[in-house]
Parts: C-alpha cells; structure tokens; sequence
C-alpha cells in the first residue's frame, strides 16, 4: 500500500480549515519579538457568543464592531482587509490605519482576509473606494478615509460602553494602548473587558476624525509587515499549501499553442500508473456561464480569463499526477498561431502597423510638419514578451459540490476570482466562497483569474472530493499571460538655438491579443508631450492581435514605454551636446517641481558629473505611473544606474539611486521596500528577460532559460526620500520604479561605452569596446 | 520497495512512496510539512532548501529513495536549530515581501552562517545563490550582516 506511515506525527495532519488560521500576528514595534501566533481553536479567548453570519468559517470571535473591526476580551483587535497580502503590506497598513484612530495596542493587532462572498451577502460592505479587493492600493484615499472613520466610532463607542459603566461623562474618558481611563478617579478598563457592550452602542453622531497633522503612526512609524514571523517560521499559508481532508492533486497541461486544441489523448495509457483517479479533458464549451439574472460584478471582467484546451491528470499525490501527466501521450491542434514561427516575425509584424492607416493618433499638438533645425534624432526601440515569474507558481485549489462551491486562492483580486468561479460553475453567488490564502507574488500574472478558471474546470469534472492544481515551473512560464511587446519608432527635429525638440513623433505597435492592455502610460501622458514645452507632437497607436496570450506585467506597458521613450530622449540629449540630467530638467521646466527635484537629488546622490573613465557611466531616466498628465498625481520616480563595462563587454550595474515623489508616505519602510523591489524587478527585465517564441509556443520553461539576478549581481541600491514633495496624496509606489531604472541602465551603457542598446534585454547584446 | 526511514525535525518516521519522489514532495505532500516551498524544480532557485545531516541542499533534487537514516531539518524546525536570532532580524528588517523564496533563504542564511560565522559580501554571493523575485537581496545580506554581528 502506498501511503503514509508516520510513525510519530509531529508536522503531519491536517490543518484546520477555519480561515483565522491565516491570522497573522503582531510584531511588537521596535523591538521585534513575535507574539503568539493566530488564534488556533475556537476556544481561544473567546469569552464572549461570537456574532455569526452567513459566512460561516468567518465568523467572529469577539464583537464586531464594524464587518472590518471586531474586538475580543483579551483585548486582540481583527482587522478584515479585503486586499491580498502581495507583498506590498497592504494589510499592514490597513491595520496601521484602523489602529490610528482605533488606539489600541499596536502588538494587540492582527489582521484576516475579508470574505467576498460576506461583501456579496451585505451588499459592498468592504467594496469602498477604487477597486477595493485589489492586490494594489493601500492607501487609497476613499478607502482609508472610510477605515479611519470606523476605527474612530469604535473608539468612541469603547469610551460611551465605559462611561455607562462607570457612570460619568464620556469626555472624561481618556483612551490609550486599548485602555480607558477615567480622569477624575484613574479608574481604567482594557477594551476587551467592555467590547461586548460598546459593540452595541449606536453613537448618535459619527465622530470628527483626528486631524492629519495629529496623526502619531501614519506617516510616523514604520512597523513591519505583521506576516513576516509567520513567514520566517515557515507557517504562512499561500495557495500552494492548503490542505484539506480528501484533498487530491492535479497536474495540467494546456495547449502548448495558445489558442490551440486537443486533438488526441490516450487516458488508458497513465490511467493504472501509481495513485491516478481521473484524466480530464478542458473545453471552454464547458463554462456554464452567471445564472441567469445575475449580474457580474468580476473586477476585470472575464476577456482574459477563459478556459484553456487542456488535459489534467488527478492522482492522491502531487509527484504522481504529474508524472503520469508526463507519460500521458498527448496530441494538439496548433491552430492559427503556428504561424508565429519565431518572435522576429511577430514583432516585424507589429513594426510594420506603425503609423500607417489604422493606426489611432493619441497626442497631437501643432503641426510637426513645420519643424526645422538641422539635427533630426531617430531611432526604433522595443522590448519583448516577458514573464511575470512569480516565486510561488500558479495553483488553486477547489471543492465542487452538488450545490456548491470553495476555493482557496493565492490571487490578487478575491472579487475576480469569486466571479470566475461563479461563471465556471454556473451556481449562484450565495453558493460560492472564495478564501484567500497568502500570495507568492504576484506581479499582475494573478489578477484575471485565469489560474483559478482552470482550477475550477478541473473540480468540476471531479466532485466531491477538493483538487489542488498545480501548475509545473515550465506550465507557469509557457501558459503566461505576458508583459505586452511595444515598439516605438521616435523622431525628433532639434531646435537649433536650444536644442530641444521642435518636434517629436512617436509610433508605437503593441502586440496584444486584447486591446485592455494597450495602455498609453509613460507614452503620451508624459510632460514632455503635455506641458507645451515640445510645439509639435504627433503620437499613434496600432496594435497587432495575435493568439499569444498577454496581460498584466507589473505596471503594465509603463514598464516598456518608459524604456522606449527615456532612451530616445538620451538620444536627443546627446544629439544636442547637452548633459542628459540638464536636458531633462530643461524639458521639465513648464512643469511640477517635484519632477526636477527627483531628477536633482537622484544625480546628486550618485555623484553625477563625475568624470569617470571608459568602460564605467552613469545613466539617468525619470517616468511616473500612473497617469502623468495630471498635476501632483502618482509616483514619480528618478533613476541614476552606475554601471562598469569590461572591454569584453561583461557588464557590471554597480549602484543605483532612486529619488521619488509620491506626495507623502504612511509607512517609510514598506515605501523603500516597494521601491527596492520594483526597481530590482524593472532591473532583471533590461538585463535578462525575454520570452521567446517557436512556431506560436513559448520556448523557455524554467529559471535555467530565463535567468534572474542573484545577490551577487544585485547592485547597491539606494532609495532617497529627499524629493518628496509633501503633497497630500500617498501614490501607489510599486510600480512606477520598475520604469526608469531600465533606460538609466541603458544610458549608463552608452555613456560608458558609446553603444546605444534600443532594446532589451541587453545580455544578448554585444557591449564589448575597445 | 520498502518504506524509507529518516528524520525530520528529529522524528523519527518512515514514508512509503515512490523512490524517486523528491524529497520536496515528501515533506510537502507526504508529511504536510509546506513550510519548504516549490519554486522550480531543477536546482535553480533554492525555495525547497533545507538542511540534509547539516548541510544545506536543495530538497527538489533529493529522491527519497536516497535519504534513508538521514536526518532533515526544514523551516518549521530552524528557531529550535539556531535559527530564531535570524528569524527575529527578518522581522526587524522587514527582509520578506511576498515571503514566498525566504524560507529556503533562512535556511540557506542558516547554512552559510554556522560554516562561516562572519562572512564576507563574497561569501555571501557565494552561498546565498537563491532567487527572490520581489527584489530582497540588499535586505537579506544587511540582515546576514547584523546576525553575523550579534553572534560575535
Ligand atoms: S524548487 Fe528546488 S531549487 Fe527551485
Ligand atoms: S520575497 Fe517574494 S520572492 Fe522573495
């Protein structure tokens, strides 16, 4: 008998399926011991009758003061924050936020993912703000104003429960570290002891928040990610660890051709290797759709997100599905991406849409027919398909019963994958639960769904029992839904007193399967196109749609554009003999401050100017994400790379400084933290990635074929708070430094070595010099 | 073939499965042990390390048929193993993002730290060969740094 023979259990067995076991404990600020891990049982602490609801495994332990804030006797404050845990401590900041106003003990603090399927039930009840479910914004304003505001009525409502007590005025009532404390006799009550009560209360009148200006932890205080001692104990749950009893395993398999079907298989062949119980064939005929007078709410809707042609084979263990898998004898029907027999075919494609008569123009002012001066600067730019390559690979796992369904999903968006699995299954929103699990990054790869699509189509055709589908390393890479190609042609007439482009054109092609992720970031937002500095500008789009899938790549298609454009734009600099740094804050003089600042204190920093001998440069690049066309919004980021080129043309990034401005932070480590990271992934991408394709599949398969940086190649990197403007938003900040950093590399190549890289990635290039 | 006998964590247990399972897969699947994590399953990233008779390795290169008697020692065990001064500075420093590649980093950090007390920035290229996606590397060699200080 295969199996398990444990003959002490020490890890084993299965862990509970109550959410709260992905509870995640407190650090104590500044000094950094763990606390106790989530509350395990339901006998943990729970004096009180939990409030229940239809949600079931949700349910509280204490009382809830609000769906996002329940407090338990022993004072431990629950924080339900519909955003996943990404990596980016979004729900470490909500429960900053909440604590802001909510005055409790910072080490009291835990935090739990919000239940879909409760915000369906009630009607939006964490749905507040833009996109509320997404992995994204932590500090949007609608979202944290509302969360601030329910942290401050708890509050109050905590001082009426204790001056019912007590029998005095509330405003004799003082609160601190979850402690009331009355003035006149000193007396004092810990918020657990009167929750019960104060959760009852209805306070005639919201309370006035505190005013920014007194706020002691936003802003103020950087706490760590609340996660991490789970993390480092090896505790935290991502979608790839869930367990649940009868679970089974299954391993995929999808059209190596995007777009294409299965032709044959022969089941009988792996049907009797060790622990198989089904081989399964996907159909997208198969998708039972929303019932009927439903109306879907899924946050990106479902265009990106279909069943793939595919065959799954389910086995009691992992090793054994995929095994069989792999002796499965498949065959497919390529369809019309055969056609694509490698990537410089498509991308010639694509370069030949540019500008022509189909193409839409996104930006004109003028007329660029008018310019004159003697230096034109032209140039053609473009980088590949890329791959999201997340540590945690795709999985999902999900039971599919008579009448109903569960998955538990590492995804970015609850509220997309709740939708999928209701138009998968085609039950009704009632009878459907999504629970969130950790996620191993994400990067944009898991906010469509599609991953979890496929793992419900696999349950479905095996219920009863839960499936957990694990995607290989090799399936996660060749069933991408990749970072969009884009090219650009520029051209630019020099002024020939100043040097600054009279005129600039701009076509770019996309290749994209849909047009949703054709975005004009970093492109014709940029203020050079739009604070009149440049007279005449023509800018257009066209697209070539093809079977390849493409999607979300952190800060989609900013990423490439700002490649394209801050390259060109060296160009121009260098064409007018002007420095790259000056030149660029002479484009950016008609427009927010705040950009030259970024661009001064990220050269200061890195000792622009220097002069440095052949084969070592400095480059520089500045961009802004998202939306760069309005004043004082986003993240605006400037990049100075130093890199070393041997005469063998080995490159070396020694140091980068990144100066940004994203108005004002709420916790500065999580934003030097987002910026190290976005920066190092917008790094590997200019070095390393590319996806190439062979007769419409996709050839590389594992990290031995797509390299990523090691520590050893890791540059020193330096994060500058100085350019911060003070403006009062807090822009998202994981994106934007993932443009720049990609340009200034480039740029430090040519200023150490004379040649000009127009496209990415460059460890294919010949950077050799003599 | 017969059940394979080894420890974990120093108990002892026996898995009967296929022999060539990699240990990975034992740990993960077998003994519900997730904490070592799946990330390529060809030697490239480091997420399934763990300690094998002291010694780090990469657990997805490991088939059970070749670890019988020997002792594994995963991320649930590290803080019992002289691993919890390394876990409370991954806290302090704020070292993981999304986490997912930092359990084979610790153990990794764990390795190099017992066979090099205070490593060199070279020796820490040279050891710590994991991939962390999110970008921690400037996180995990300072937190290596300060662990290498404490400890003298
Ligand atoms: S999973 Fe073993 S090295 Fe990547
Ligand atoms: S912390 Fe996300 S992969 Fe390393």
């Amino acid at each position: 008998m295969k199996g398990l023979l444990m003959q002490q259990d020490g890890a084993a067995g299965d862990l509970p399926l109550d959410r709260r076991r992905f509870l995640v404990s407190a650090a104590v600020v500044g000094g950094g011991m763990a606390l106790g891990i989530g509350r395990g049982g339901a006998a943990t602490g729970a004096g009180g009758k939990p409030v229940t609801g239809p949600w079931g495994p949700d349910a509280a332990q204490g009382s809830e003061f609000s769906p996002w804030i329940e407090i338990a006797p022993d004072d431990i404050v629950t924080i339900r924050v519909p955003q996943p845990e990404i990596g980016n401590g979004a729900m470490t900041q909500a429960a900053m936020t909440v604590t802001e106003e909510l005055e409790c003990d910072w080490a009291k603090v835990r935090v739990a993912f919000a239940s879909i399927q409760r915000n369906h039930i009630e009607k939006g009840v964490y749905n507040v703000g833009f996109q509320g479910f997404f992995g994204g914004h932590s500090t949007e304003p609608d979202r944290m104003a509302h969360v601030l505001q329910l942290g401050a009525s708890a509050r109050e409502r905590l001082k009426a429960a204790a001056a019912a007590r007590w029998s005095v005025p509330v405003a004799d009532i003082s609160v601190k570290n979850s402690v009331l404390t009355h003035a006149g006799s000193g007396r004092t009550l810990r918020y657990g002891e009167v929750a019960t009560e104060a959760a009852r209360i209805v306070l005639p009148a919201e309370p006035a928040r505190k005013p920014r200006s007194e706020w002691r932890l936003i802003g103020k205080s950087s706490p760590s990610k609340l996660n991490i001692p789970d993390i480092a104990h090896g505790r935290a749950t991502y979608g790839i660890d869930v367990k649940l009893p009868g679970m089974v395993h299954a391993a995929l398999m999808q059209s190596p051709v995007q777009g294409g079907k299965l032709k044959s298989h022969k089941p009988e062949a792996v049907l009797k290797m060790p622990g198989v119980r089904a081989v399964i064939v996907l159909d997208p005929a198969k998708t039972r759709g929303v019932p009927a007078g439903t109306k879907q709410a899924a946050t990106f809707g479902f265009g990106d997100c279909q069943v793939q042609s595919a065959v799954a084979v389910i086995a009691d263990h992992y090793w054994q599905a995929r095994t069989a898998l792999e002796a499965l004898p498949v065959e497919w029907d390529a369809g019309s991406g055969a056609q694509w027999t490698d990537s410089a075919k498509i991308y010639a494609a694509a370069s030949e849409l540019r500008g022509k008569d189909g193409a839409r123009t996104v930006k004109k002012a003028g007329d660029v027919a008018t310019a004159t001066g003697k230096r034109v600067v032209e140039g053609d730019y473009g980088t590949p398909y890329c791959e999201n390559a997340m540590m945690e690979p795709l999985n999902a796992t999900v039971l599919v019963t008579a009448d109903g369904a569960e998955a538990w999903v590492p995804t970015q968006d609850q509220q997309q994958a709740y939708w999928t699995v209701i138009d998968e299954t085609g039950l009704s929103p009632e009878k459907v639960k999504v629970h969130q699990t950790f996620v191993g990054g994400g990067f944009g790869r898991r906010t469509q769904a599609d991953d979890v699509r496929m793992a419900v189509a696999i349950a479905k055709e095996f219920p009863g029992k839960p499936v957990k589908t694990i995607w290989t390393r090799e399936e996660t890479f060749r069933q991408g839904r990749y970072r969009t190609p884009i090219t650009t042609q520029y051209k630019a007439v020099l002024d020939d007193a100043t040097g600054l482009p009279q005129m600039i054109m701009g076509d770019v092609a996309y290749v994209g399967t849909r047009p949703s992720f054709m975005l004009p970031l970093g492109f014709s937002d940029q203020p050079y196109f739009n604070s009149g500095i440049i007279p005449n500008v023509r800018l257009t789009s066209a697209n070539l749609p093809i079977t390849i899938l493409n999607g979300a790549w952190r800060a989609p298609c900013y990423n490439s554009h700002a490649f394209n454009l801050e390259t060109f734009i060296d160009e121009c600099a260098v064409a007018a003999g002007i420095d790259p740094l000056d030149y660029r804050l002479k484009l950016l003089a008609k427009w927010d401050k705040a950009w030259s600042d970024t661009l001064r204190v990220a050269a200061e920093k890195a000792g622009w100017g220097a002069k440095l001998p052949k084969g070592e440069g400095l480059g520089i690049a500045i961009s802004c994400w998202p939306v760069a066309n309005m004043h004082n919004n986003g993240s605006v980021i400037a990049t100075v790379a130093r890199v070393s080129v041997s005469q063998q043309g080995e490159l070396r990034v020694r140091q980068v400084d990144v100066a940004f401005d994203c108005g004002s932070v709420a916790n500065a480590d999580a934003v030097r933290a987002q910026v190290e990271g976005g920066t190092m992934y917008g790094l590997n991408a200019c070095l390393n990635e590319e996806m190439t394709v062979k007769d419409g599949a996709m050839v590389e398969g594992n990290f031995d074929e797509y390299p990523m940086m090691h520590m050893a190649d890791a540059p020193v990197l330096n994060v500058h708070f100085e350019a911060l403007s003070g403006h009062e938003r807090m822009a998202i900040i994981g994106e934007a430094p993932t443009g720049p950093i990609q340009p200034a590399v480039g740029n430090a190549i040519f200023a150490a070595t004379g040649k000009r890289l127009r496209r990415t990635p460059f460890r294919t290039q010949d950077l050799s010099w003599s | 073939m017969a059940p394979v006998r080894f420890r974990v964590n120093g108990k002892p247990l026996s898995v009967d499965a296929d022999p060539s399972t990699p240990l990975l897969w034992v740990l993960r699947d077998h003994l519900g042990m997730t904490g070592t994590k799946f990330g390529c399953g060809i030697a490239q990233c480091g997420a399934c390390t763990v300690h094998l008779n002291g010694d780090a390795v990469r657990s997805c290169q490991v088939p059970l048929e070749s670890i019988a008697d020997a002792s594994v020692t995963t991320i649930e065990a590290l803080a019992t193993n002289g691993g919890a001064h390394l876990q409370q500075l991954w806290a302090e420093l704020n070292v993981p993002q999304c986490g997912y590649c930092q359990a084979g980093m610790l153990m990794a950090a764990a390795d190099l730290l017992k066979k090099t007390p205070k490593p060199t920035d070279e020796d820490i290229d040279g050891a710590m060969t994991n991939i962390c996606r999110c970008g921690t590397y400037p996180r995990v060699r300072a937190a290596i740094h300060r662990a290498a200080e404490k400890a003298a």
